[in-house]
């Protein structure tokens, strides 16, 4: 099964005081999820990001999924972050660019989770900064295949972000298969989808926007 | 509490979480909360919890598993409405 999941969270656009009631979090995270994030390697990582950080890793899975499961449903509470490894020496930092997009990840920059859903067990990589989280999943361990890009926007209203999210993906697509007349359209479960001539191409796609961030994953080869 | 009152009622829970105002004027019980209104899906906890505080009901994950459209969400409320009394 080959398919592609991210999800870009906009830490400004969050409500911190909200994030923190149990309330809250306890609709994200369950009872393992907050155990876990009393291990010392989350010291660096402040509550509020921790829950972000899980919701991007389960709402990537769940875009995943859905894709082959046009039915599924995202009810956070029931995809489980089994493991979550954090780089030694990790330390939030402000991003300092405007664009970033590349293939594959640099294990000592990301968060690694596993993450499951029933019987499906799923692969995330996760890059973290005082601005924003960026979440990737895949069906293995192997991101080599997976090529990913992160993005600030002028305007944060619905049009401009799906316009400016597709422009972003198709700039990379048209650019990584050398062609000029790729456009990005939805299926009838919604899910996006890569077309060439009104043809379908089997390029498995994923698109997220949050607040003044855009991001994309595809698979390259499958 | 009827169907249409709990939809009125929706708007104003809605309305922080959407800037398609045209839209949440008419919605009904298709109105998709994503696709159509589109609030982001990091707010769908917020509107759940909202809803939670209006009603003085709890959705637990498995009633929230329901909530796709309106008309599910009006589902999910009368239920809970009618566990409380």
């Amino acid at each position: 099964m080959t398919s592609a999941g991210n999800d870009i969270v906009c830490l400004n656009a969050t409500d911190i005081t909200r994030t923190k009631q149990y309330r809250f979090y306890s609709k994200i995270l369950s009872n393992t999820e907050k155990e876990l994030y009393k291990e010392n390697a989350f010291a660096a990582i402040p509550f509020e990001n921790f829950v972000w950080l899980l919701w991007s890793v389960k709402e990537s899975a769940f875009k995943y999924l859905q894709r082959n499961n046009p039915g599924l449903v995202f009810i956070p509470v029931k995809f489980i972050v089994q493991q979550l490894r954090v780089p030694g020496g990790f330390a939030l930092t402000k991003y300092e660019t405007t664009k970033t997009e590349g293939t594959g990840f640099d294990d000592n920059q990301v968060i690694q989770s596993i993450v499951t859903f029933g019987d499906a067990t799923l692969y995330s990589m996760s890059l973290m900064h005082n601005d924003f989280i960026h979440s990737v999943v895949n069906n293995n361990e192997d991101f080599k295949n997976t090529c990913w890009g992160i993005k600030t926007i002028e305007r944060n209203d619905p049009y401009y972000q799906s316009t400016a999210v597709r422009s972003f993906l198709l700039n990379r697509l048209n650019l990584h298969f050398r062609m000029d007349d790729l456009a990005i359209g939805k299926n009838l479960q919604g899910v996006p989808i890569v077309l060439k001539e009104n043809e379908v191409l089997p390029i498995p796609v994923s698109l997220s926007h949050h607040g003044c961030f855009v991001a994309y994953s595809f698979i390259s080869r499958f | 509490m009827t169907r249409i009152e709990i939809l009125d009622e929706l708007k104003k829970v809605f309305a922080p979480y959407t800037t398609n105002k045209e839209m949440l004027n008419s919605i009904n019980d298709d109105t998709d909360l994503i696709r159509d209104l589109k609030i982001n899906s990091a707010n769908l906890v917020d509107i759940i919890i909202d809803a939670e505080a209006k009603y003085n009901i709890e959705i637990d994950y498995d009633s929230a598993d329901k909530i796709i459209n309106v008309g599910t969400c009006i589902d999910v409320i009368m239920e809970k409405l009618n566990q409380n009394k």
